[in-house]
């Protein structure tokens, strides 16, 4: 046992002495895991069967690179060493974390970026109801009858990994499809652009339902569809005439399948039975894009494109992209990826701005429509100006409405007196700290509890949305914070902070994620400036993690704007997570260095992001399909 | 900002308040009823200081926060020191709360291999699903939380469900009370005319489109496949049941009327809450199906219950009340609300008379968290409650204690047993939870 102990110490002073250096290496991690782990970790009775042995060679960051993945999640996640056995210092753990985890991304993309699984997916709600809406040509809110996604990979609900299915859905479906044919068939340009061929004038019934059939099912396939896959629609159709009801309706019957369909509610690509990677096939191009920014099918000119065989022309793509971010479509995407990734849509729900604090305004529903879609808005200006990115960390520029003008004041948001109701692009006076993110309700309330703010939630919301550095979990078996004595003040939320990070096992997280958020203090609960906070002036300063010193939101900003390549990365991932519609892999990962890469070329402007996503080689190709 | 929000074009115009009941339908039962099953679950664990009675089996005292229970003590278990040993590790939350009722241990991950098992409330659909038009119900008030938990490393969809189908299918829930009222209806009427004939055929086509792709594509895919042939085939057999007069079993035990379908804007949380569990009752009572469960809130839910008097915070804030008194008691007063919720459906389903007896006493109701003292995410001694007399079968009444850190699973293997789907074992059980049932069992 003693032995042990100064062979651990020993171990300990090595690793030390490495990262003394300022390089940690190979050698340095191998002497965290011996320090930490080789107790458990050898032997033939290694403990979960996991030898030290399996990592001791530099090789193995290629060849065991799913067991330095697990034992890297492990450390970092604090579930190993387990609870009773020392525990390392957290910035040892964020070092031997960080080097593993950049030591596997070196390896892996040594070999060069290569496609990525092409999982089957099913449309989620919102892809669902925009599917429908442009394959009948009607308005109506589809989606609402459908429960809503979870979402899993990098955080998005159109994850191919927990689009789940339940008897729920498979009601659902079938009832969607007759509602919405029903009101398709009463729709006279819905009805004319399915029923494009009528029976007579020598054209047989079963002619005519079939032309319609092979006009419609290609589009709600998404790919072209041959005869053999027209005919038991046709079927359909006939069964239904059998039964004595129209033509129309008949016709109508046997496209109520089609919605039904797995072909039209999964997105399927033909899989890669090669054994490597391929560029995938220009249908499954035409969806990708058509989905990654309409959250939707594709479009004629998609269709026509790909069947001229032009859709992995990067030109071509380029061209395309431009076009379909001016559509009013594309508001699907800044929706659906600004709202996931700062976790805006929880002002539905959750977050919402509490009821009295808002009760003043003519209108609190619009207000709060107004705060929800600033971050929205604001995403898509930039895009469609293409103008650089790091405006979403400051600008000079933001959003208004005369709802934020009053929320603001209008010294600090002065509207134009025109169409002022109507969310618009305006300049910032100077002197206010609105700009940015962080300077909208939206964000500064997701990162609140809606009756007060909370440092460590807009700190920890800071680490992980924006800079894409989450804390690590707190070490298992925390105490809980001091005790509340009889007759004490009740202390302010900075007292109980400050008191929180006295405590060792605390302080080594707690000291980089609060004072991120004390720096905000400055705005209240729904983003309102403040610079007193219950009669007493508004503590604003803070000391950051790396003894950076800022006093506000600008500071604060200012600090961000010197980080701006791991908040990039942070953006590129989470983007390509979403376009891709399933978690990142490592492979993936070596594809956003790429990216971010190409934006910085092009001075981070907007577009070059998007662009550089649809180009990627995660984005054009597919792996060999696995073997069973 | 206007042109954004999408008009909703379904939603009618329904604003009816609470629902008026169906007394006047007499009960067709003439057969023995049929014995209900329904869990109600609540996030962030309880104030563990004003939770437990006072005294013990018959003779005993209901606590601060079970006192809206007086009225039903005589239909109630409380039962003490359970816990589910599977949910001890991982974190404070998913961990526990995915797996209340499967006693699993869930997979940590972001949503690729996401892995759970199946729940007590779905052993039990599986075995009864040919017995009514529903197999189960799912129910919650607040959507599935979005996104990954990049702290702890789970995604939220392990929050967001507690039935589980399959190890890797959670269940959809339904979270519009008029919704759920409409779907009831339709699957107790049963499809009109020859409808039911067009929609076999509808679905034979679909389901031939499913296995023609299924055979394209590649392994992994196959499964996603699985999962739709399961859903539209086992949808296709109730169809297929309801249509067939002759072997049509099945009979409302009530029948549902259109005029009762409530609003699909509850004003608040409160009458949310209210209108689904009123969906259970009215499942239940007209035997629409068996089997439901219900969500208060997610996995770290903060709804915010400032409604309640005497409340100024979040639910999950509150649970992290640090030992300060003024948190605590907000604690309670929350816990409170929620057993008052539970005691609201016991009533309600106390009501319905059903022959001699009432739809309570053919039911078990359970209503659980999956922590004791949120603050420290503590997965010991489990805050249960049974309430109903399973048809005559729960020894109800009773304040039960157990060994300390007794298997939760235990009490599953009674009430599938009591049920009448009984199973050897539940996960980690040892055997049925001692005392639950009449008549042995012990």
């Amino acid at each position: 046992m003693r032995f042990q102990t100064y062979h651990r110490l020993f171990l300990f002073a090595l690793a030390c002495a490495g990262t003394a250096e300022g390089q940690y290496s190979f050698e340095s991690a191998q002497g965290f895991l011996r320090t930490y782990c080789l107790n458990c970790h050898q032997g033939k009775s290694a403990a979960g069967g996991f030898r030290l042995e399996q990592v001791n060679a530099p090789a193995s960051l290629r060849d065991a690179a799913r067991k330095w993945t697990s034992l890297n999640r492990r450390v970092r996640d604090r579930e190993m060493p387990p609870k009773g056995a020392p525990a390392p210092p957290i910035d040892q753990i964020e070092q031997f974390t960080d080097w593993v985890g950049g030591s596997l991304r070196a390896e892996a993309c040594s070999a060069g970026v290569t496609g990525g699984p092409s999982p089957i997916r099913r449309l989620n709600r919102d892809e669902y109801a925009n599917t429908l809406r442009d394959l009948l040509d009607i308005h109506l809110d589809l989606a609402s009858a459908l429960p809503a996604e979870g979402a899993g990979g990098e955080g998005f609900d159109n994850a191919a990994e927990t689009l789940f299915l339940s008897p729920l859905h498979s009601e659902k479906y079938m009832e969607i499809a007759r509602f919405a044919l029903d009101f398709a068939a009463k729709e006279y340009k819905s009805r004319t652009r399915i029923l494009i061929a009528a029976p007579g004038n020598g054209v047989t019934e079963a002619e005519a339902a079939r032309r319609i059939f092979a006009h419609f099912l290609p589009k709600a396939f998404r790919r072209p569809v041959k005869e053999d896959s027209i005919a038991p629609y046709l079927t359909l159709f006939h069964a239904a005439r059998k039964q004595g009801q129209q033509f129309d309706a008949s016709v109508f019957f046997a496209l109520r399948a089609a919605l039904v369909s797995p072909m039209f509610l999964f997105r399927a690509e033909p899989p890669n039975t090669g054994t490597e990677s391929r560029p995938v096939d220009q249908y499954a191009m035409a969806s990708r894009l058509s989905y990654f920014i309409w959250g939707s099918m594709p479009d004629e000119l998609l269709f026509d494109v790909a069947e001229a065989g032009k859709l992995q022309d990067p030109e071509v793509l380029q061209q395309l992209v431009r076009r379909m971010l001016r559509s009013e479509k594309s508001m699907a995407f800044a929706r659906g990826f600004v709202e996931q990734w700062l976790r805006t849509r929880e002002l539905a729900t959750d977050k919402a701005p509490d009821a009295k604090l808002i009760a003043s305004f003519p209108d609190p529903e619009e207000l709060r429509s107004d705060i929800r879609y600033q971050p929205v808005m604001f995403f898509r200006e930039l895009v469609l100006r293409d103008l650089p990115l790091l405006h979403l960390l400051d600008s000079r520029y933001t959003i208004g409405t005369s709802n934020l003008a009053k929320l603001h004041g209008a010294a600090n948001m002065p509207v134009r007196k025109t169409a002022s109701k109507q969310p618009h692009w305006m300049e910032l006076p100077e002197g206010t700290q609105l700009g940015g993110l962080l300077g909208m309700p939206a964000v500064l309330a997701v990162s609140s509890y809606p009756y007060r703010t909370s440092p460590v939630l807009r700190g920890a919301f800071i680490l992980d949305s924006i800079l894409g550095t989450p804390p690590l979990p707190p070490p298992p078996g925390v105490p809980p914070l001091e005790e509340h004595r009889e007759g004490e003040a009740p202390k302010s939320v900075r007292e109980r902070l400050t008191q929180h990070r006295v405590n060792p096992l605390c302080a080594g997280c707690h000291s980089r994620i609060d004072p991120m958020g004390f720096a905000l203090e400055n705005f209240d609960m729904i983003g309102r400036w403040r610079d007193e906070d219950a009669g007493k002036p508004v503590d604003n300063s803070a000391e950051l993690a790396d003894g950076t010193k800022v006093a506000g939101p600008r500071e604060l900003k200012a600090y961000l704007m010197s980080k701006k390549d791991l908040f990039v990365r942070n953006l590129a991932g989470k983007m390509l997570g979403y376009a891709l519609g399933r978690g990142l892999t490592l492979q993936d990962s070596c594809a956003v260095d790429q990216i971010v890469a190409k934006v910085k070329e092009n001075d981070y402007k907007a577009q070059s992001l998007i662009d550089a996503v649809v180009l990627s080689v995660p984005f054009r190709y597919q792996k060999e399909q696995s073997k069973p | 900002m206007k042109t954004l929000s999408r008009r909703t074009l379904l939603r009618g115009a329904g604003a009816a308040l609470g629902l008026p009941w169906l007394e006047a339908m007499a009960a067709t039962g003439t057969a023995k009823s049929p014995v209900r099953m329904a869990m109600l679950y609540m996030p962030n664990g309880i104030n563990t200081s004003a939770w437990y009675p006072e005294g013990s089996g018959r003779d005993f005292k209901l606590s601060p926060t079970l006192e809206p229970l007086a009225a039903v003590k005589d239909q109630l278990l409380v039962l003490g020191n359970l816990w589910n040993a599977a949910s001890k590790g991982g974190d404070g939350h998913y961990v526990k709360e995915a797996a209340i009722l499967t006693c699993a241990t869930i997979k940590k991950t972001p949503g690729a291999d996401i892995a759970n098992a199946v729940s007590v409330d779905q052993v039990a659909a599986k075995r009864v699903s040919d017995q009514t038009p529903l197999p189960s119900l799912e129910l919650g008030v607040t959507p599935v939380a979005i996104g990954v938990d990049a702290v702890v490393g789970y995604t939220r969809v392990y929050g967001s469900h507690i039935a589980w189908s399959s190890p890797t299918t959670p269940l959809a829930r339904e979270i519009n009370p008029r919704s759920v009222y409409e779907r009831l209806f339709r699957a107790a009427s049963g499809p009109q005319g020859n409808s039911a004939k067009m929609d076999k055929l509808l679905l034979d086509r679909v389901l031939g489109d499913a296995k023609k792709l299924r055979a394209e594509v590649g392994i992994a895919d196959r499964l996603r496949l699985d999962e739709y042939l399961s859903v539209m085939r086992s949808l296709e057999e109730r169809v297929e049941r309801a249509s067939n007069a002759t072997h049509r079993a099945w009979k409302p035990r009530v029948v549902l009327d259109p005029k009762s379908t409530p609003t699909d804007r509850p004003a608040d949380h409160a009458e949310h809450v209210r209108l689904m569990l009123d969906m259970i009752a009215a499942a239940f009572q007209s035997d629409t199906t068996r089997i439901a469960t219900f969500m208060f809130g997610n996995s770290v839910s903060n709804v915010s219950f400032r409604f309640l008097e005497g409340v100024g915070a979040g639910h999950h804030d509150v649970s992290h009340h640090q030992k300060d008194p003024d948190k605590l008691r907000q604690y309670q007063i929350i816990n409170r609300w929620h057993v008052e919720q539970y005691a609201y459906l016991l009533g309600r389903l106390r009501e319905m008379k059903e022959g001699d007896s009432t739809v309570l006493d053919n039911s078990m109701v359970m209503f659980a968290s999956a922590l004791s003292d949120g603050d420290r995410h503590d997965p010991h001694k489990l805050p249960i409650l049974l309430g109903g007399r399973g048809g005559g079968r729960i020894d109800s009444g009773q304040y039960l204690s157990y060994a300390e850190d007794s298997p939760l699973s235990n009490l599953y293997v009674s009430m599938l047993d009591a049920f009448g789907t009984p199973v050897e074992r539940f996960a980690d059980s040892t055997g049925p939870l001692s005392g639950v049932l009449k008549g042995g069992a012990a």
